[in-house]
Parts: structure tokens; C-alpha cells; sequence
């Protein structure tokens, strides 16, 4: 790429730049959960020694509540603070169906579109 | 009667008057949705609503379109099965939304406008300019969500025959059409209800998928995940309540529920003889749920899982599949119970008794050489010695057939990786991307889903985790646990009415998954490749009509393919859902954040995943001796052999290839210059 006549980086499309960063959190998210969940329901409820006097919390098994239910609140806490303060809003260029005169294939139907319509 | 019948009396015309009312307000929407194709470009109205979804609509239509009909039959057997486990079976749908919706939702949008694309093979096509990669991509899509669309048609129907099943009005028509197919060579032996219902189903969707196109699919997912939703709110106070008020003073519902699955252990499954019990010359007919016993010290319990009968001039009836209930309490629970009555004008034939434990909880491993040997663990009865407790509320959970329970740590990772990584690489869920208006409306969604799915899962868990308390021995009988269990919560309110509002949430399941690929499938064929290689310039008069004609014709195909469906209904959906992923979702995360990324490289990626994915498969046809027993290589569910393959040869084979035209690189990467 170093002989190409392409532009700096630093003049990427800002929504691909903050839907490249946004999807790099997004994964990031699930890793966390992954590396939460799993291990820790299994530590806690897989081979358990005395499974007929299972520890609850609000009458779930310790190990689901601590494991799942409760990182589900925090997850949709995660959730809330990355849609609403987090998330950039951008824009995402027109509609290409919204023009009258569309690019490439769509320019004959766009013509056409309207009087066909117009027989119905 | 001594079982309970679904839908009995009030309940089966409740259940009539709740399909017939839900189904004139489809029809209303897809009405209403045509009238927004005139005066449109007719193709992106059509398949992709103008791309201009509102927050309810894109969070609804994406919310229930993954949901499918797998959350409201497959779901709560499972739950139902295997106990508590399923909390983390589903675990992963704490991101789900977030990954699903987040991970390509406002790039692929961009993408799609930049391209002016209608389908995702439109967006692979223009996005490495290859018609070669575009056929390919329509040509899996085809493959994969045709055989997808007959499982769901399936699916489908025998829902709605759940439904209906105690309904005079469907007895009577199936007894006529049963009279009508018989001696059809292309109808042998095929259920005349399932096909009433196969026809009911088919065609309301088809019509109303064809008429209204995206919009109409769009708002029945509104009205559909709007349903579900309400099912499950309904039922989850109602399922604690009812389990409560057995529940000793000062012991919440839930926590009662699970002191006593704790103390559970699996049935074991079987047949049986059944015998007339005294003299009489009657048919009897032996339902599906009755209960029977046989006198022992405690008193053997069984519960009838297929309907049989003894005919006027028989005495009995051979090879009944029955269920032995193998925990005392619910054993207690049951014969104290007076509307579980057992049948006492039958008795069974201990001697005929052909039963297996669950190969995991049923019987104890004595000997720790990992496997059951002939006997181990029975005593001189035949009656197992040691079934284990608490495996129902602990890891991996019970399971009939495999030798580690059903969710041991490889696939509990397997599905984590399946629910959060595989939904996002779903092209009918990409299509859905497509189609929000701005950045706006995704936030906003993103978090509704979260909090959708929220009010969904986790309470399903609970709910049939009730259900094993409330409704023991149905473990053979998954399609009829959500519609026994609805049936059940109402009436004991004394609103049986309102358990055909319950059991349409599992009908609006499939249906909201089956329009949506029957119109991914048409886009496919008309878009993909009548308009874009066969007749580039054609008038928006025969698009319209080829629209039509194409999701006509592909929903009656997968209609007439339903008839006679093939066996394995679930793993098909699951064989066809994998393989989508695993073939779309490397290529399309190269597209859009990889400046790099080539059409050589995203072919081979795409081939790749779709390539290891099948060999998993096909290995496991050799291996295991069925094709839908796939080869878990390093114990890993398929669908993460085929991703990692497709993201592997993605990266591997761009590299080694020429980069991309610089000027598609600056067209989707760079910020466009004025001009």
C-alpha cells in the first residue's frame, strides 16, 4: 500500500472510523461476559458437592443468579451507557431510494417507477 | 377426564376465536402495507421498506425475527428437560442485542447506501465489484434458507395443530380430508390434520408475505413480538403463583420450585402393554397424559405419551409409549392430585415393560470405567438403585441420551460463541440492518431489544422450571409443554380464554421467521439475479410482477415440500442457521472494516466457512452415523469450526492476493471529496 495514491488515514470516513471503534467495544463486551459467565457457572454449579441443599438467591441457584441473572442487570446497564452516551451518532449517507435519480441500475426504474405507479 | 386436555370445551373455541382474530388483523396490516407500495421505488419498498424503519418497527421485526418458533417450543422443552442449566445455555443473550444489532448495524447501513443495495449479496457484489461473489452468495442463501423455510413451514404447522387440536371443527374437517387423501400416492401417510393446518398456515403467510411485502412482514413482527411478549408476562406471575401455593409458610414460590427440583431425578422412558381392566367389549381409547400406575411398594407411576386405543374386539394394546415418574414427590404430588386421576379401567403389564434411564442422571457410573455396563446400577426389580438428584438444578444437567449431560463446558462456550457471534452473521438479520433510518433509531433499538429480550428469556427459564413442578412427566412431549402449560395457568384463574392468546406467542414466532425468509429468498431470486445479471434495464411493471410471482411460487415449493418433510425438523434449522453464519458472517466483517479485504480473499473466506461447516457434518454422517450428528471437532459445535476456518481464510487469502481498487477502497472508506 505504500505506493498507492490512496488519501492519510486520518481522512477515513468518521462513521467507519466510529463504527470500526464502536464494534471493537462491542466485542470486547462479549469476551467480558464470555469470561465472566462460563467459568463462573462452572466453578460454581457444575460438580457441586451437595446438589439437594443447592445455595439460592431469590430462589434461583447461586451459581445462575451470580453467573447469568445478575450480569444480565449490569449488561443491560452496559447496554444503556453505550446507546445513550457512548455511541456516536452519524451519518449514513442518503438514501439512495429516497433520490429521484438513484445511482447505476436504479436510475431507469426511478423514471419509470413514478408512471407505472401512477396506473395502479 | 384424566388428563389434561388441551384446550377442553371454552377454551379449544377461545383458542379458535384468538387465531381467526390474530390472522384478520395480519391481513389487515399486509392491506395496509401495499397501499404504501404505490408511489415507491417498488423494490426497496418491497424488500427493504424504504429503509426507512422507525425504533418499534426495526426493534420488533429484528427482536422476532431471530426470536423464531425454537423460543416458544424448543426453548421451554428444553427448560423443561434439563432444569436450571438453560439460564446458561441462553447466557449469552446478555449482549446478544448489543453484538447482534451493534457489531455491523450502523456500517452495513452506510454500506448498503452507498451502494444503493437492496439484498446482502447486492452488497457483496458492489462492494468488492464481483458478479462472481454475488451469485455465489445468492446461491447459498438459496440453498440454506430453502431447506430452512420447509423446516418452518413444518414447524408452523404443527403449532397451529396444538392449537386446534380439540376443536370439533378441525376433527370434523380432518376426518373429511383424511377420506379425500386416502389412496393419494403423493399423500401416503401423511397426518390429514398436519395438512389442514400445513394449508391454513401456508397460504395465510404466503398471501399476506406476497401482497404486502417488507412493510407487512415489518408490522406482523410488531404486533408478533408484541404477543410474545405479553405471553410471557402473563404466564410468569401466574406459573409463581400457582407453584407458591404449595409452597410452605415463609417459602417464596421460586425458591420452593427449586428445593424441589433439587430433589428430582429424570424419568425413565419406555413402552408398555396396556390392558383392558375388567370384562367389556368397548373401544377404549388411551389418551396422551392419562395416567396409570402398577401396585408396588411405592406405587409405580406412568404417564401415557402417544394415544392409542384397544379396539372393540381387543383385549390390549402393545407397545404404548409410556414415561415412568421416577421422583417421589411428584409420584405424591400427582396421585394426590384429583384432576390427575389415573385410569382405572386400565392396568399394565409390568411383565411387557421396556424402559431406559437417561443416559446421564438416570444411573450411576459404578463402576467409573465411563460408561453404563448391562445392569449396573438395578436391582432385582429392574428399578434403579441410584438415580441422582440435583441434577436439575446444577451443571451440565440431565440428559437421555449423552454421556456428559447436556451442556458440558465445551458447547456451554459453543453456545456463547453461537447466540451472540453466529445471530449477528444471519443475512436475514443483516437485511434488517439494511433497513433503520438513521444512527438514531439503532441506539434507541439496540436498547430496546436489551430490555425486549430481557422481559423474555430469563422469565421463560423460570416459567418451565415451574412447569416441572406444576405439570410433571412431559418430558416426551415437547411440542405440547408451552400450550399444556398456558392451558393449565389459565384455567386454574378460572381464564381459560386467555390460553389462546398465550399459545399464539410460539404461531407469531414462526411466522415472524417464516415471511421473513420467504421474502429474503424472493429478493434473492429477483433482485440477485433476474434484475442484476439477467435483464439489468427491466421495467419496474415486470419487476413488480416477477416480485409476486417469485414469493408465490417459493412459499407454495416449500409448501408442497412440507407435505412429506423431512425427519429432523429442529436440525435443520439449526444445520441451516450455523451454515449461513459461518459462510456470511467472515466476508461481511472484512467488508466493512477491512480496507484491505479483496473478493479473492472474502470468496475463499466465504467457501471456507461454508466448506468446514458442511465437513463437520458430513464426518459426523460417518463418524455417528447421521448427518445431523455432527463431528465436534476439539468438542466444538460446528458452527465455531466454520468460523474460525471462514475468518482464517478471509485474512490468510487476502494477503496473499492483490489489494482492491484504490477507488473502491476510497468509495467505502474515505470521506467522499465535494465534487
Amino acid at each position: 500500500m505504500s505506493s498507492s495514491s490512496l488519501p492519510d488515514k486520518s481522512q477515513y470516513d468518521p462513521t467507519f472510523v466510529n463504527s470500526r471503534r464502536e464494534a471493537i467495544v462491542i466485542f470486547g463486551s462479549w469476551v467480558v461476559a464470555l469470561i465472566w459467565a462460563v467459568p463462573y457457572c462452572y466453578l460454581n454449579g457444575y460438580n457441586v458437592a451437595d446438589p439437594e441443599n443447592i445455595k439460592t438467591v431469590l430462589g434461583i441457584p447461586s451459581w445462575l443468579f451470580w453467573g447469568i441473572a445478575a450480569p444480565w442487570v449490569a449488561a443491560n446497564l452496559f447496554t444503556t451507557w453505550f446507546c445513550f452516551a457512548y455511541m456516536k451518532d452519524d451519518d449514513l449517507g442518503v438514501n439512495p431510494d429516497a433520490e429521484p435519480v438513484a445511482e447505476s441500475d436504479q436510475q431507469e426504474q426511478g423514471s419509470e417507477s413514478n408512471q407505472e405507479e401512477g396506473q395502479e | 377426564m384424566t388428563h389434561i386436555m388441551l384446550f377442553a370445551d371454552g377454551s379449544s373455541n377461545a383458542a379458535l376465536w384468538t387465531f381467526l382474530i390474530y390472522m384478520l388483523a395480519v391481513f389487515s396490516l399486509a392491506a395496509f402495507s401495499n397501499k404504501l407500495l404505490q408511489g415507491k421505488n417498488f423494490l426497496s419498498e418491497y424488500f427493504l421498506g424504504s429503509r426507512g424503519l422507525g425504533v418499534w418497527a426495526f426493534a420488533l421485526t429484528f427482536a422476532a425475527t431471530s426470536a423464531s418458533g425454537g423460543s416458544f417450543t424448543g426453548f421451554p422443552s428444553k427448560i423443561y428437560t434439563h432444569g436450571w442449566v438453560l439460564g446458561l445455555w441462553i447466557g449469552s443473550y446478555i449482549v446478544v442485542p448489543i453484538c447482534a444489532m451493534g457489531l455491523l448495524g450502523k456500517r452495513i447501513n452506510q454500506v448498503a447506501r452507498l451502494s444503493s443495495s437492496i439484498t446482502v449479496p447486492d452488497i457483496l457484489r458492489d462492494r468488492f465489484r464481483s458478479v462472481a461473489f454475488g451469485l455465489i452468495a445468492v446461491s447459498l442463501i438459496v440453498f440454506f434458507m430453502a431447506f430452512n423455510l420447509v423446516a418452518q413451514f413444518k414447524s408452523g404447522s404443527l403449532i397451529l395443530k396444538t392449537l386446534v387440536l380439540d376443536v370439533t371443527l378441525f376433527q370434523n374437517a380432518s376426518t373429511t380430508v383424511s377420506g379425500w387423501i386416502q389412496g393419494v400416492s403423493f399423500f401416503e401417510g401423511v397426518d390429514a390434520g398436519y395438512l389442514i393446518c400445513l394449508l391454513t398456515f401456508g397460504v395465510a403467510v404466503i398471501i399476506y408475505t406476497t401482497y404486502g411485502g417488507f412493510h407487512a412482514v415489518v408490522w406482523t413482527d410488531v404486533m408478533q413480538g408484541i404477543v410474545m411478549v405479553i405471553g410471557v408476562l402473563i404466564m410468569l406471575p401466574l406459573a409463581l403463583h400457582l407453584v407458591g401455593k404449595s409452597a410452605p409458610e415463609g417459602t417464596g414460590a421460586l425458591q420452593y420450585a427449586t428445593e424441589q427440583m433439587a430433589h428430582m431425578v429424570p424419568p425413565e422412558k419406555g413402552t408398555a402393554t396396556i390392558h383392558r381392566a375388567g370384562a367389556g367389549s368397548e373401544r377404549i381409547v388411551i389418551r396422551q397424559g392419562d395416567w396409570l400406575t402398577i401396585s408396588a411398594d411405592p406405587v409405580r407411576l406412568f404417564r401415557v405419551t402417544k394415544e392409542k386405543e384397544i379396539t372393540a374386539d381387543g383385549t390390549s394394546v402393545a407397545e404404548v409409549p409410556v414415561l415412568e415418574i421416577m421422583t417421589p414427590s411428584d409420584r405424591e404430588r400427582v396421585l394426590g392430585d384429583e384432576k390427575m386421576s389415573v385410569r382405572s379401567d386400565l392396568r399394565i403389564d409390568s411383565e411387557s415393560l421396556q424402559m431406559t434411564a437417561y443416559v446421564f442422571g438416570g444411573e450411576e457410573d459404578r463402576n467409573g470405567n465411563g460408561k453404563l455396563d448391562e445392569g449396573e446400577d438395578r436391582n432385582e426389580n429392574g428399578k434403579l438403585d441410584h438415580p441422582q438428584k440435583g441434577l436439575y438444578v446444577t451443571g451440565p444437567g440431565p440428559d437421555p441420551k449423552r454421556m456428559n449431560g447436556f451442556l458440558p463446558l465445551s458447547l456451554a462456550f459453543s453456545f456463547f460463541f453461537m447466540w451472540a457471534i453466529s445471530g449477528a452473521g444471519q443475512p436475514s438479520s443483516m437485511v434488517r440492518l439494511m433497513a433503520f433510518k438513521d444512527t438514531v433509531t439503532l441506539r434507541r433499538s439496540i436498547f430496546t431489544v436489551a430490555i425486549y429480550y430481557s422481559m423474555i428469556y430469563f422469565p421463560l427459564v423460570i416459567i418451565f422450571c415451574c412447569a416441572r413442578i406444576l405439570l410433571p412427566g412431559m418430558e416426551n412431549e415437547p411440542d405440547r409443554i408451552m400450550p399444556a402449560m398456558a392451558v393449565f395457568l389459565t384455567e386454574n384463574i378460572g381464564l381459560g380464554w386467555l390460553a389462546g392468546l398465550l399459545v399464539a406467542a410460539p404461531f407469531a414466532a414462526v411466522m415472524s421467521t417464516v415471511d421473513s425468509f420467504l421474502l429474503m429468498i424472493s429478493s434473492s431470486l429477483v433482485r440477485d439475479i433476474y434484475q442484476r445479471n439477467i435483464d439489468p434495464k427491466v421495467q419496474e411493471k415486470t419487476i413488480k410482477i416477477l416480485s409476486y410471482v417469485f414469493t408465490l411460487i417459493v412459499g407454495v415449493a416449500a409448501m408442497l415440500g412440507a407435505v412429506n418433510p423431512p425427519q429432523f425438523l429442529q436440525d435443520i434449522i439449526v444445520y441451516t442457521g450455523s451454515g449461513l453464519a459461518a459462510a456470511f458472517l467472515g466476508p461481511m466483517v472484512f467488508a466493512l472494516y477491512w480496507p484491505r479485504s479483496n473478493a479473492a480473499g472474502s470468496i475463499t473466506g466465504m467457501l471456507a466457512g461454508f466448506g468446514a461447516h458442511l465437513a463437520m457434518y458430513c464426518t459426523g454422517y460417518f463418524v455417528n452415523d447421521s448427518f445431523f450428528l455432527p463431528y465436534q471437532l476439539f468438542n466444538f459445535d460446528p458452527v465455531i469450526i466454520g468460523l474460525v476456518s471462514s475468518f482464517t481464510a478471509t485474512f490468510v487469502a487476502t494477503l496473499l492476493t492483490e489489494p482492491p481498487p484504490e477507488d473502491i477502497v476510497k468509495k467505502y472508506f474515505y470521506q467522499a471529496k465535494e465534487s
